[in-house]
């Protein structure tokens, strides 16, 4: 009986997430039809270059890499009630952290190089979100904002990392030396880029669901994150989950960055983020804070900017289309989420 | 002391559009509402801006058709946040992508390009000479010759302070930043004091984007506010969303940017360094605030 | 005194899920006079004057403003008819000002410009002719409870009430500012304010009412002329008649102290003394019960016995550990267990499953390797569940699904399962239903037989003549009496808890 009413809330899920991604497609048709571009063409194009085809699905898979780490790094936060924002910078910093690894042990062969860059990536960002962890359990600091902030100081200072003292000479754009051959991820399914990053990041995926379902740290932050005050009376150390799960966020947004630099750029380039920290709040969004969630939500939004890309070097249609579709995802669910929450209170208040 | 000169000019150019904004981030934060969205409401400013005076030959066209938009894109945000409960920082996200999504878009749709979008002729907002001022060493040329946005903005902190202090209006938005509960129970309408300030704001940051695109360049460029919205955010935490603090905050940003480019010339100080220090500032500023209050409220006792 | 009534409620009846929170409620105010309403907490005073301010639709009834009928379907029609309340949780503005507060909603003008000098002016008139001192000018933030308390009594009068209703308020005062408030009120009423006073203190009803009308369960007990009233009689009606309380209280000689609070000194949120040098301690095998109306200082002392809540000065022991500055968890490993006042927000975790609410004291005995052992728990949970009669589909039912009584089985099952040397149970069985009460106090007995120490606290004053063998009194942040329960009569006890000293 219970398992038919989990399977029936996991429809309901699902169902709600389709509507609410029929509307998005909707504005996109019309926002296509008013400037005059072939909305249903461009779909089934979009839908094509996303899905048909193992090269095609590949490129989705790869785009939505990055996607993956930093989906993940927000919802395990979110899930424990934790605001993080923050996984911008420890991208920034993980990815200087896993080229720095790269091209400075060149001596080392790959199977030691590219777990010490990915461990050297992970702890450069989990030690980022430590100090807006720490100042949000013991001292109150909202971590919002000191996420924000800091995410330009990561920004800024890993830019003052490949500007000045591990800047190559001669290139018009700052990037650091290019990692060794040992230390470039081997490809998965060439030509394509796609490469063994997505397999690091679906071990993330698996890890943290198993973390978050199976371990005592697991049960103390969905304890911490559904009501704290709870918590606090039943013993669980609130302060040192707040600090463990900022840890853990920012060392999954670490890899993110690792990953771009070992297995696409095999460099840091400066800028060379549109921003997968911020994209990871959509996916924690629509991913409903848990790890296969995101996985699917990453895979989704993969699927449209790889297709956007294509259907804007094909039929003149600017691939700023997804973020509008994006965008419209967003303000739908939240506004959902809301109303979910509205319609709670009057139950409640009427009940 | 020329370059002195140069940089105060540099510093009260590049301040106006981070101000302006920032006024806004203090309007909605009294009352109640932390405003993300500052950023998205700048850039699509700028855009329809330049769409205004490109269409309509008129700089001033431009900056209406700013404005408007900022609010515009301040009611969408209103309505999913008061209206649909959507979560604030979320929402506010939304609006800075639909925001980027929308001018790319547009930009390409309209004008076939990408990059950066500056027909020939198109008109700018121009400069104010002032009379006098000029003659004043060094002041003179730090303020002579702004465009009029750029006093417009120092009026608006002017306005923006005056209000909160001394207006019924402005004595009701705090009280339903600080307390929604008690300002409702007295009758004030909290939903509609909200939807104000938001839409003030949205105005004030379609301001800014003018300025950013009509103000010194005269053009629109993908990503252009470039996170000075969350620039003028800073600002707003840095001065406790009180008007002339959080001006000052916005100052102090301003110079660094200014100063970014005279540091590296002359000292050799890297840019992203100077850039860097403000915000790094900020947190520790915010830390310190926390601490002494909770040293005072005995939460830190053994 | 004029003998017309000012507003007449006449059989007003309102019923909230599970409760008849008003039942057949007939209250006549004279104009000019200073009414006390007075009961037990869930009495329905709350609710009636609700009803009154328009916050609340009674679901029958009529209520009459000097002799017409009237509908008061909103706070606003309450204020048109010249209806003020303070309310026992203030609405003011923190950072504001007191003139900025006071006027807030029907402010002074010049144009746009709020006119500040006129707001002061007009607050300090009011403040003179009523005697509230205050300063205008003073941000309410930097004012004492007790002061704040004037200006939002200022507040209302501001807008000239014809009946005025103060919510128990001199639960925040000090006994001079109650002395204060006393005059001023006084003084109001001789200038023709009908004044309605809710309160759970008798020395107040004599005090200041010159009529008082009692509240039991909803129901009007009687109304009388204050000066013909005796306490004792009062305290009855309030307390209801003495049923003969079950008495099954041990004759054992007690055990060893299991807990002990020593004069402790603590602080609420807003920075007043809520315990003053409180000391109590608990046996092996007693149920101690606490008696008191609600507010005088027994959220703080849970608080602080579950190490939720720093203290300023004294020492909480469990056994001989001196556990003062101990972490929650290290409270519970020496034996405390705790069931909370507010099951909703402190007792459950409503998005979590009912397994996953009774593990919160005890998954770190659940793990192996690092990992939860999802077979162990479900079997001991399912054992639980068993053992406590917890009604719930499954253990992985979300704990939202479940009722009133069985969240408080959950919270309970909880606390008793890792058999505790201390259990603190504060209002252990508020709202609940009969049975589920019956299951609770059951659980409290057994635990107290095998030889455990109960510190119970309630308001219900049946519930702890029902448990308790020993029976401390607190009222306003100090422990007033001490008395064995059998020698406890409820008059005594009605007269300690409403602060006069028997």
């Amino acid at each position: 009986m219970i398992a038919i009413a989990v399977r029936r809330e996991w429809v309901a899920s699902v169902a709600r997430f389709a509507v609410t991604f029929l509307a998005a497609l909707l504005v996109g048709a019309a926002v296509m039809v008013a400037s005059d571009r072939p909305a249903l063409q461009a779909y089934r194009t979009l839908f094509t270059v996303a899905f048909v085809g193992v090269q095609n699905v590949a490129d989705t898979l790869l785009t939505a890499t990055p996607l993956i780490f930093t989906g993940v790094a927000t919802a395990v936060a979110f899930r424990a009630g934790v605001f993080n924002v923050g996984v911008e910078g420890a991208l920034h910093l993980g990815a200087f952290a896993a080229a720095w690894v790269g091209f400075t042990a060149t001596a080392l062969p790959g199977p030691v190089v590219i777990p010490l860059a990915l461990l050297a990536a992970g702890v450069a960002g989990a030690l980022f979100c430590l100090g807006p962890g720490v100042l949000r359990a013991y001292l109150r600091v909202d971590e919002i904002v000191t996420t924000i902030m800091l995410n330009y100081v990561a920004i800024f200072f890993t830019s003052y990392l490949v500007n000045y003292p591990y800047a190559v000479p001669g290139l018009a754009n700052a990037m650091s030396p290019k990692i060794s051959p040992a230390a470039v991820l081997p490809r998965l399914l060439p030509p394509s880029q796609l490469n063994l990053a997505l397999v690091v990041a679906l071990a993330v995926v698996v890890a943290v669901h198993l973390i978050m379902t199976r371990t005592p740290l697991g049960y103390e932050l969905r304890a911490v994150g559904s009501n704290p005050v709870f918590a606090r009376w039943a013993g669980i150390p609130v302060g040192a989950v707040i600090v463990k799960v900022m840890l853990l966020s920012g060392f999954i947004g670490g890899l993110a960055g690792a990953g771009q630099v070992l297995g696409v750029n095999y460099r840091f380039v400066d800028g060379f983020s549109p921003g997968y920290g911020f994209d990871g709040i959509t996916i924690a969004l629509l991913g409903r804070n848990t790890p296969l969630g995101a996985l699917a939500a990453a895979v989704l939004m993969g699927a449209l900017r790889s297709g956007g890309a294509t259907v804007e070097l094909f039929m003149d249609i600017p691939k700023d289309l997804v973020l509008i579709l994006e965008a419209t995802i967003i303000f739908f669910v939240t506004a959902e989420y809301g109303l979910d929450f509205t319609r709670r209170r009057r139950h409640a208040l009427a009940g | 002391m020329p370059w002195l000169a140069d940089l105060g000019f540099a510093t009260v150019r590049l301040t106006a559009p981070i101000i302006l904004a920032a006024m806004g981030g203090v309007l909605s934060q009294r009352a109640g509402l932390v405003n993300i969205a500052l950023e998205g409401k700048m850039l699509a400013g700028a855009f329809a801006a330049v769409l205004g005076s490109f269409y309509a030959h008129s700089a001033w066209a431009g900056v209406a058709a700013a404005v408007a938009t900022g609010a515009a894109l301040a009611l969408v945000f209103g309505v999913f946040v008061l209206r649909l409960r959507a979560n604030l920082v979320v929402a506010g996200l939304a609006v800075n992508i639909l925001a980027l999504g929308g001018t790319g878009y547009l930009l390409q749709v309209l004008f076939g390009t990408r990059g950066a979008f500056a027909p020939q002729g198109l008109r700018g907002l121009g400069t104010v000479h002032i009379p006098g001022v000029d003659r004043v060493p060094v002041l003179g040329r730090v303020l002579d010759g702004h465009t009029p946005v750029v006093y417009l903005t120092w009026a608006v902190v002017v306005l923006t302070h005056l209000f909160l202090s001394r207006t019924v209006a402005g004595l009701r938005v705090r009280a339903v930043g600080e307390h929604p509960e008690a300002a409702a129970s007295v009758g004030v309408p909290v939903a509609r004091v909200q939807y104000a300030m938001l839409m003030i704001a949205g105005a004030l940051c379609g301001l800014a984007g003018a300025q950013m695109s009509l103000g010194n360049l005269q053009l629109f460029s993908y990503n252009m506010s470039g996170g000075r919205g969350f620039m003028a955010l800073a600002a707003v935490f840095f001065g406790q969303a009180r008007a002339w603090p959080t001006a000052l905050g916005g100052l102090v940003l301003g110079l660094f940017d200014a100063l970014q480019i005279r540091l590296q010339t002359t000292v050799g100080v890297p840019p992203q360094i100077t850039q860097m220090l403000p915000f790094l500032a900020i947190v520790a500023a915010l830390t310190w605030v926390s601490w002494r209050r909770q040293v005072r409220g005995g939460v830190l006792a053994p | 005194m004029s003998a017309s009534p000012l507003v007449r409620l006449e059989e007003i009846s309102k019923a909230f899920p599970g409760v008849l929170a008003n039942d057949r409620v007939t209250l006549e105010v004279t104009a000019g006079e200073i009414h006390a309403l007075v009961g037990e907490n869930g009495a329905g005073k709350t609710t009636l004057m609700r009803i009154l301010c328009g916050l609340e639709r009674p679901d029958g009834g009529r209520i009459y403003w000097q002799g017409r009928p009237v509908e008061i379907s909103s706070p606003q029609e309450a204020i048109r008819l010249g209806i003020g309340m303070v309310h026992q949780r203030f609405q003011l503005v923190p950072s504001l000002t007191v003139a900025e507060n006071v006027a807030l909603g029907r402010e002074p003008r010049r144009g746009p410009v709020f006119d500040r000098s006129r707001a002061a002016v007009e607050v300090q008139d009011l403040a003179v002719r009523t005697g509230l001192r205050v300063d205008p000018r003073a941000t309410v933030a930097d004012l004492s409870v007790g002061v704040q308390q004037r200006v939002e009594i200022l507040r209302v009068l501001l807008r000239r009430p014809r009946l005025l209703i103060l919510d128990e308020p001199t639960t925040v005062l000090t006994p001079q500012e109650t002395t204060d408030l006393f005059a001023v009120l006084r003084r109001l009423a001789a200038e023709g304010t009908t004044i309605l006073f809710i309160t759970h203190k008798l020395p107040e009803v004599f005090a200041i009412s010159s009529r008082v009308t009692v509240l039991r369960r909803g129901r009007v007990v009687g109304t009388l002329r204050t000066a013909e009233a005796a306490p004792e009689a009062l305290a009855r009606m309030i307390v209801g008649e003495a049923l003969p309380a079950r008495r099954d209280a041990r004759e054992e000689p007690p055990g060893v102290p299991v807990l002990r609070v020593e004069n402790l000194r603590v602080r609420d949120d807003r920075g007043a003394q809520v315990l003053d040098g409180v000391t109590l301690e608990v046996r092996r095998g007693e149920i101690l019960g606490v008696a008191g109306v609600e507010g005088n200082g027994q959220k703080e002392l849970v608080e602080v016995i579950a190490g939720v809540r720093p203290l300023e000065t004294g020492r909480v022991l469990l056994g001989e550990d001196d556990v003062t500055f101990a972490p929650v968890r290290a409270r519970r490993a020496a034996g405390l267990a705790v069931i909370p006042e507010d099951r909703y927000l402190q007792g459950v975790s409503l998005p979590m499953t009912v397994e996953e609410n009774l593990l919160a004291t005890r998954y770190p005995s659940f793990v192996r390797r690092g990992l939860l052992e999802a077979g162990r728990i479900r079997s001991w949970a399912l054992a639980v569940m068993g053992q406590f009669d917890i009604r719930a589909p499954h253990p992985a039912a979300a704990a939202r699904t479940l009722s009133g009584g069985n969240l408080q089985r959950v919270v309970v099952a909880r606390e008793l399962a890792s058999a505790p040397v201390v259990l603190v149970a504060s209002h252990p069985s508020r709202g609940l239903d009969l049975a589920a009460t019956r299951f609770v106090h059951d659980q409290l007995r057994a635990l107290r037989d095998r030889g455990g120490g109960v510190l119970l606290v309630s308001a219900d004053l049946d519930e702890i003549l029902e448990l308790a063998d020993r029976i401390a009194v607190i009222f306003a942040g100090r422990i007033v009496a001490h008395l064995p329960a059998a020698g406890a009569s409820r008059e005594r006890l009605g007269l300690l808890m409403a602060g006069k000293a028997a």
